[in-house]
């Protein structure tokens, strides 16, 4: 006589699924945190028997170097090298984006050409340069580009006498005047160009033509600032060889140029394979209807396929963005002030190690997780409301 | 889900800061208390227990703190040993305190291990080519004894370049390589004589060599030891490169001992006085037997450790330092004196004595009397 249970058996606690499922996770995350543990033991350990120092009031001793092409000296405390450190590490991941999103959609649009040429010199240039470890190509740029082949300073070529060009910087005709009553004038011309755009849009949705939305948003974009600019009476500041360098104008220095072109370069090549496929991934109907709405070639990829194909490259992009600024930290080998060369010198000039490279760490964490964001952010506005 | 995963990370950063803050406070306390039990403990030991000379004439072998690669102070040769001025210094040490130059166990290290070896007690002695400075004598538990080498900073500038002194390099820029205080001499350097220099530091040496080659660089500043070993080996030759005569930093190298073990510092700083002694005597390795049997000249049969005719018979002179009392004759007979281990490892280089002279010639090599 076969007895069923009335009710299934009681599962054996140790043998329960779900509670070994919650054990084996409490057993890993034991086996981490002691891990974690052993190692900052060790280190509390031996920073102690060293008598190193371990917190942050490094930052407020005079740093005891000099940062180029800046008025900081080595007076200013070991704090404001580092903010002067993030400032350019900024600078060349917002030049180098710009231009690396414009350079890698150029190319990528390239590479689907139906021109035979540009195709195959697009495709050369992306297999070529993704294939290549960015920092050999920087160490070459720095080497070949910069110092081979732009010439020395005795003998700088200076086109149309505008600029001055040598292996010691790239100088450039400049404002004069403060820096921050330009940032005002260039921050009222960006709030004018939306202004102008959003207007123009609307404008040209009532009346059914084709915006001129870039054209005018660009105009309004230069126009401020230089009108602002010759009432408030300011000049301009031509750049002329003196002595062992330059003076007036901007000078850009050349491991910065050298460092933006690596960076450009090499990003561009990545973007334009990202671009190549995004454009691909719009559907062929869109092309068509475009064609059949006898839209000119330029208008189908400006108002039809480039901002859906935007729509899928975003995510990527954004990683390609996030890419691009922690490689800047190569910047360091040639001798471009950014946050890591500074973290390195100020160690060598007897800030402790592990507190300088721990800060340098989180700050460029909190600049990759603020791109995150940033990109996020766009990524949303710009993906496909589905209901 | 992107939003939540975000959120958790910002969290971890902000929870990764605040415990980084935390920890920060806690161990600098618990940093500073230890030192001083640390201090006074190895203080303790060493009065207790054996001096690490009894450790080392027990092991039969100095373990000497070097490294591989600095022309004229520690490179290997084809053979696999170690040949230079700081090579040259163990040796001395060895030959002081085991009777054998060649009782040495060359540990190789980097710079930045360097006091972390001394401190873990895996070396006897640094000679490694290593600034003597107060924060290193007080924060690096190490004592730094009788300088073998007083070198500063200098500059280096191509010779067509018309430069005859710093004083003329008007807005010049200047290479430097990164990793240690060189940089910072630069900018003292110049901001004390307003010439507002552009500093460019590097990673290594040889980006500076393309960046001056190519005359991105008006001048090249590093110690001038360095630079006299770069320059001799200048693709142009060693004539297109002049080193300026200033010379803006102290840096005098020497060895280190680990804190508080007085008579192992004492052993080891004798062992180098011993080179500095012999020259001023002038006893060189081929004429130190000749010397020990012939001289009457009570001054070098003491420092050799021979027989001194007294009132009644003779003596040795034992100053109870606990080294053989023929330890300089040692020394001097294997080895050399210091002008002889200078002329050996440093002159080929192109380096002039200068500073490295004995006092009696102007220079700051100076032994404490024998006696």
């Amino acid at each position: 006589m076969s007895s069923l249970p009335s009710a299934p058996a009681k599962v054996p606690i140790w043998r329960d699924v779900r509670v070994l499922r919650w054990l084996f996770q409490i057993a890993v995350l034991a086996v981490v945190g002691i891990i974690i543990y052993w190692i900052w033991g060790n280190y509390q350990t031996n920073i102690e028997r060293s008598s190193v120092q371990t917190d942050l009031r490094f930052l407020d001793n005079p740093a005891s170097f000099t940062i180029p092409g800046n008025d900081f000296d080595q007076s200013s405390p070991v704090r404001a090298a580092f903010v002067q450190g993030f400032l350019n590490t900024i600078q060349v991941a917002l030049v180098g984006i710009f231009f690396a999103t414009i350079l890698g959609t150029i190319i990528g649009i390239a590479r689907l050409s139906k021109n035979l040429v540009v195709k195959t010199i697009a495709a050369a240039y992306v297999e070529v340069i993704r294939n290549l470890p960015l920092l050999l190509l920087l160490t070459f740029m720095n080497l070949a580009v910069v110092l081979q082949t732009f010439p020395r300073i005795e003998d700088a070529w200076k086109p149309l006498d505008l600029f001055v060009i040598s292996n010691r910087g790239l100088a450039i005709p400049w404002f004069e005047g403060s820096a921050g009553q330009l940032s005002l004038l260039v921050l009222a011309g960006i709030v004018l160009a939306v202004i102008v755009v959003r207007l123009e849009r609307a404008r040209a949705d009532k009346v059914g033509r084709p915006s001129r939305a870039l054209l005018l948003g660009t105009l309004a974009l230069a126009i401020v600032p230089v009108v602002g600019w010759i009432t408030l009476g300011y000049t301009w500041t031509l750049p002329f060889v003196d002595g062992r360098g330059t003076s007036g104008g901007l000078r850009l220095d050349p491991s910065f140029f050298a460092l933006i072109v690596a960076l450009v370069v090499y990003t561009s090549s990545h973007i334009a394979e990202i671009v190549r496929g995004s454009i691909l991934a719009v559907p062929r109907g869109q092309g068509e209807a475009a064609d059949a709405l006898a839209l000119s070639n330029s208008q189908k990829m400006r108002i039809i396929i480039l901002p859906q194909a935007f729509r899928v490259a975003m995510p990527a992009l954004g990683n390609q963005y996030l890419n691009l600024i922690k490689n800047s930290s190569l910047g360091a080998t040639i001798s471009y002030f950014e946050l890591t060369q500074i973290a390195q010198i100020t160690v060598g000039n007897g800030s402790p190690a592990v507190p300088a490279f721990t800060l340098t760490l989180l700050v460029y964490l909190a600049i990759s997780l603020f791109t995150s964001l940033f990109v996020n952010y766009f990524n949303r506005r710009l993906a496909l409301v589905e209901r | 889900m992107k939003k939540a995963t975000l959120f958790v990370s910002a969290l971890a950063v902000g929870a990764l800061v605040l415990s980084g803050c935390a920890a920060d406070d806690s161990s600098e306390s618990t940093a500073t208390t230890t030192t001083n039990n640390n201090s006074s403990s190895t203080t303790e030991t060493a009065v207790e227990t054996v001096s690490m000379l009894e450790a080392v004439q027990a092991a039969g072998t100095v373990r000497c703190g070097t490294r591989d690669a600095l022309p004229g102070f520690a490179v290997l040769d084809e053979s696999g040993e170690h040949v230079g001025f700081d090579s040259d210094f163990c040796r001395v040490i060895a030959a002081a305190v085991l009777g054998d130059a060649s009782a040495v166990d060359m540990v190789d290290l980097e710079t930045a291990d360097r006091f972390t070896a001394l401190q873990n007690g895996s070396i006897d002695v640094l000679v490694r080519n290593t600034t003597w400075t107060a924060t290193r004598d007080g924060s690096e538990a190490a004592t730094f004894l009788q300088p073998t080498f007083y070198d500063g900073q200098g500059m280096m500038v191509a010779s067509d370049s018309g430069y005859s002194s710093i004083n003329q390099m008007n807005g010049a820029v200047v290479c430097v390589a990164k990793g240690t205080t060189t940089e910072g001499n630069a900018a003292l350097e110049s901001s004390r004589l307003g010439l507002g220099w552009e500093v460019r530091a590097f990673d290594e040496v040889d980006l500076i060599l393309e960046a001056f080659l190519a005359g991105q660089c008006d001048g090249w500043s590093s110690d001038v030891s360095q630079l006299t070993g770069l320059r001799s080996a200048y693709p142009d030759g060693a004539a297109a490169l002049t080193i300026l005569p200033e010379v803006f930093s102290k840096e005098p190298l020497g060895p280190a001992v680990l804190d508080g073990d007085t008579h192992w510092a004492q052993v080891v700083n004798w062992a180098i006085l011993a080179t500095i002694q012999a020259e001023e005597f002038g006893i060189t390795s081929a004429n130190v037997d000749s010397i020990r049997s012939s001289t009457t000249d009570v001054g070098i049969l003491r420092f050799l450790g021979a027989d001194v005719p007294t009132s009644d018979g003779s003596a040795v002179l034992d100053p109870g330092l606990g080294l053989p009392t023929d330890f300089a004759y040692q020394v001097v007979k294997q080895v050399g004196n210091y002008g002889e281990i200078f002329a050996r490892h440093l002159s080929p280089l192109g380096l002039e004595r200068g500073v490295n002279s004995l006092w009696t010639d102007g220079g700051l090599m100076y032994a404490p009397p024998y006696r």
